[in-house]
């Protein structure tokens, strides 16, 4: 076993990349001592520090679980390769960044899986950490957890994880750290242990189930193979977002981060039914926080970090019902004091002009569009609600209030594109040049910059398009050459493009089934990790390990689903109906739109949620 | 008013670079609540002046910065202010007020002393130390702006000790006209002490000096 010295740590510091990323001692970082917690937690993000500490999802948890005070709740990167190779020549573990403890001194070592490119992550820690990779190999230590948006389909993960967490986490953590921390002091075995986690709402194990196959290769059979074990294991619901825990303080790092400012979680869901977005449906139903709450959490938070900036965060913003309101107030309170107020992800269709002009009084970054699809027909078929229409009267608003750069985003490999929806992403990049010239040149201002940014679509579980396959490589790279050459056609547009193999990857993980484990585990054994960092991505290790293991990544990416087919993660109730998303996945492929939900419910399950989605 | 802070960066934060730890101190500012002026113009900053940047990997035991402030406030009330706001890792050691006209502490500073460790190897680099000390000349590649230099830094030497069995500890020249820091003190004394390399080593810089060798927080 390795053993942690702090000597050894300080001589690697010493030689590798940016070594703040693991010395801790931020302001803000909890520090409890490690021995006199009843339970302790090892939040484990596994992508870089930078990465990791940008995400909201951390930040919450880290604080409902060091709110207890019988727990502790520390955090934990992935090492830059630089320091993976030299921690592994030093027999040095992977340790927690507060109290330098290794992780597998911990009572609960858990993932945040928010991209399934991280997965090769997740294995090089635990293996960094002494922890054996596979579940069915550990009698002690650690109960390896997960949860985030990629728990939602596990099982290519389900080798490895003893138990995820699928839904919010607010009250679910909490439960999960209790139920732990009463087996803890019982004495119960780790079987008895995770017999009482699988108990609670929302909680999976997978070592309790058993997946049969067909001669194809599809789904046969999945069932529960321990009567602790739920059938259906039903995603968690947090009821009233307004009351929820929100920290008070922010780890501020020293390093800047990704994202290093306050975020303000205004909303949670979105009623768009964008059919390609897998946030849209998992996050179901909207609920918002009350401007009241936010601003004194943004004055909590102010005080405790200093930072300089401040963001509003949710899937669609421009659809918060107080949106005006709240970002009057905020920037009359901190523009004062030289904070900026920054809008993200901000949907076309809602832009508020009066917002536009309130957040510019502080500063003007670059707008940002996501209109997805050059035509209206494509737009159609994706339920983008969005016509050229309003996104030309968004940037011309921009325009004239001073905004001169623009990217704009969108996907190639849509269910039913054609060479003509391509052509529509030129003519609609055209359409926004000439958008700003219209604007008069002393109302404008200088130095037009318009990205267009064109990733490749992946099919993602509990989405209306959940049974469409993947366009293969060829076709995609044969789409974005032409997509180049239309756009280079578009004089001062910058055109840029992400790695197809990236998105096949993802797209056999994101519709896996368990038999993904192998692959993963020879990718992993192959050398692959940081898979999502271009640098890092060592395809050949990745198409190795499918060869070895037999499997076929077209199989998992490109293989359109029948109606009848069980998928892998049909065994979870997301909320959303899969008669709800065959529904919708018939009136993508006859082009026809579904309403934004909030005028009128259009019957997507979340309505079996007590509580849930009451009518406005 | 300007304030004087005296802080601390400990082990710990070493590797901190000068840019985070000045953004480290201006959040801790501005959480602090204490009245701080922002520079005039478009992109206004807070007024903040640090006597020496402190390279990566170095810790420092009482380094200085000058706070420029917006209204009068107590030494105490301000370290009060400062103490709350800062990481445990940035300890405030003290607070020193100044009127608008005393020089910048880059202005006056002269000179600096420092601890440096030597956890393997430090036998044949501490017994060099007399004979490195009896030269009058020491010739060192020392890099500079304008690229590398052949310097004299014997004059730039003012003390050299052994303080343990891994232990140094220096003071060096530290000012616009002549720097010598202590990786170069080290690789010279590596070569009088005829090794290839100079071994790992951990440097704190334990006080900044002024003229005459007074610690800089009291000029
Ligand atoms: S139940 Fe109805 S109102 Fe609620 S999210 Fe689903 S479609 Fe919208």
């Amino acid at each position: 076993m390795k053993e942690f010295s702090a000597d050894r740590l300080e001589k690697l510091l010493d030689t590798v990349l940016k070594p703040s990323r693991y010395t801790g001692g931020e302001m803000n970082a909890v520090a409890k001592p490690f021995d006199q917690a009843e339970i302790t937690f090892a939040f484990c993000f596994p992508d870089s520090y930078e990465v990791g500490m940008s995400h909201l999802g951390i930040k919450i948890l880290y604080d409902i679980i060091n709110r207890q005070p019988w727990a502790l709740c520390e955090r934990v990167f992935t090492p830059w390769p630089d320091m993976a190779d030299a921690m592994r020549a030093e027999n040095l573990p992977l340790f927690s960044l507060e109290s330098r403890t290794p992780l597998r001194n911990f009572d609960i070592v858990g993932f945040t899986l928010q991209y399934e490119m991280c997965y090769t992550n997740v294995l090089e820690m635990l293996d960094l950490s002494d922890i054996p990779l596979f579940s069915k190999d550990r009698t002690d230590g650690p109960i390896i957890m997960a949860g985030g948006p990629c728990a939602y389909n596990p099982e290519p993960l389900a080798p490895f994880v003893d138990v995820f967490q699928i839904g919010d986490g607010e009250e679910m953590m909490v439960e999960v750290i209790a139920c732990m921390r009463a087996c803890k002091k019982a004495g119960c075995s780790r079987l008895d242990t995770l017999r009482a986690l699988a108990k609670i709402e929302g909680v999976y194990v997978p070592a309790f189930y058993k997946p049969s196959y067909n001669a194809d290769g599809t789904l046969a059979s999945f069932a529960p193979t321990d009567p602790a074990a739920p059938a259906t294991v039903r995603r968690r619901v947090l009821l009233d977002l307004d009351s929820a825990a929100y920290p008070e303080a922010f780890v501020v790092p020293y390093t800047e981060a990704i994202h290093d400012r306050i975020v303000l979680e205004i909303m949670r869901g979105c009623t768009k039914g964008c059919r390609f977005c897998q946030a849209g449906m998992l996050y179901r139903p909207v609920r918002e926080r009350s401007v009241e709450t936010l601003l004194r959490q943004a004055e909590q938070l102010e005080n405790a970090t200093g930072y300089e900036e401040m963001s509003l965060s949710s899937l669609s913003s421009g659809d918060y019902t107080h949106l005006t309101e709240l970002v009057c107030a905020l920037t009359e309170r901190y523009g004062e004091r030289k904070i900026s107020v920054s809008l993200p992800s901000m949907r076309i269709d809602s832009i508020v002009k009066q917002s536009l002009e309130e957040a510019q009084k502080v500063r003007k970054s670059g707008l940002t569009l996501a209109p997805e699809a050059g035509t209206q027909r494509m737009r159609d078929v994706i339920n983008k609600g969005v016509t050229e229409e309003d996104l030309i009267r968004a940037v011309t608003d921009a325009f004239t209030s001073g905004w001169s750069t623009v990217k704009l985003y969108f996907m190639i490999g849509l269910p039913t594109e054609t060479d003509e929806d391509l052509a529509g992403i030129g003519h609609l990049a055209q359409d926004v040049i000439n958008a700003y010239f219209t604007v008069p040149r002393g109302m404008r201002a200088k130095g037009l910059r318009v990205t267009c940014s064109a990733s490749t679509f992946v099919p993602k579980p509990f989405t209306p398009f959940q049974w469409q396959g993947q366009d293969d490589l060829p076709t995609i790279r044969e789409k974005q050459a032409k997509l180049g050459d239309i756009l280079r056609q578009v004089k001062g547009v910058n055109f840029n493009w992400h790695e197809p193999e990236l998105s096949m990857l993802e797209a056999t993980f994101a519709r896996g089934d368990r038999r993904m484990g192998d692959v993963l585990y020879a990718a992993w054994k192959n050398g692959c990790r940081m898979d999502g960092w271009t640098e890092f991505l060592n395809y050949d290790g990745w198409m190795k390990a499918f060869e070895d293991c037999g499997i076929d990544p077209k199989f998992y990416a490109n293989r359109e689903r029948g109606e009848k087919e069980l998928l892998p993660w049909d065994f979870i109730d997301a909320g959303v109906t899969r008669a709800f998303l065959w529904r919708e996945w018939q009136r993508a492929q006859r082009g026809e739109v579904t309403p934004d939900c909030r005028k009128g419910c259009q019957g997507c399950g979340l309505k079996r949620f007590e509580g849930v989605c009451v009518d406005r | 008013m300007k304030m004087l802070v005296i802080f601390e960066k400990t082990d710990r934060v070493r590797h901190v670079g000068h840019l985070d730890l000045m953004r480290a101190m201006q959040r801790a500012l501005r959480r602090s609540g204490v009245p701080i002026a922002f520079s005039k113009g478009f992109n206004p900053h807070l007024l903040l002046n640090f006597a020496a940047p402190l390279p990566v990997g170095t810790s420092g035991r009482r380094e200085i910065m000058e706070v420029s402030l917006s209204e009068e406030i107590s030494e105490t009330e301000f370290k009060e202010k400062l103490r709350a706001a800062l990481p445990p890792e940035l300890p405030c050691v003290a607070v020193r007020a100044v009127d608008d006209r005393h020089p910048a502490p880059m202005a006056l500073l002269f000179a600096a002393s420092y601890q440096i460790t030597i956890p393997e190897g430090a036998a044949p680099l501490l017994a060099a130390v007399p004979s490195f000390m009896a030269k009058d000349s020491i010739m060192a590649l020392r890099k500079t702006k304008s690229g590398e230099k052949l310097t004299d830094i014997r004059p730039m030497i003012y003390d050299l000790q052994v303080t343990g069995d891994h232990q140094l500890s220096c003071t060096l020249a530290l000012c616009e006209a002549a720097t010598c820091k202590p990786e170069l003190l080290l690789d010279a004394l590596s070569a009088e002490a005829g090794l290839e390399a100079r071994p790992r080593a951990l440097c704190v810089r334990t006080q900044l000096l002024g003229r005459d060798f007074t610690p800089l927080e009291l000029l």
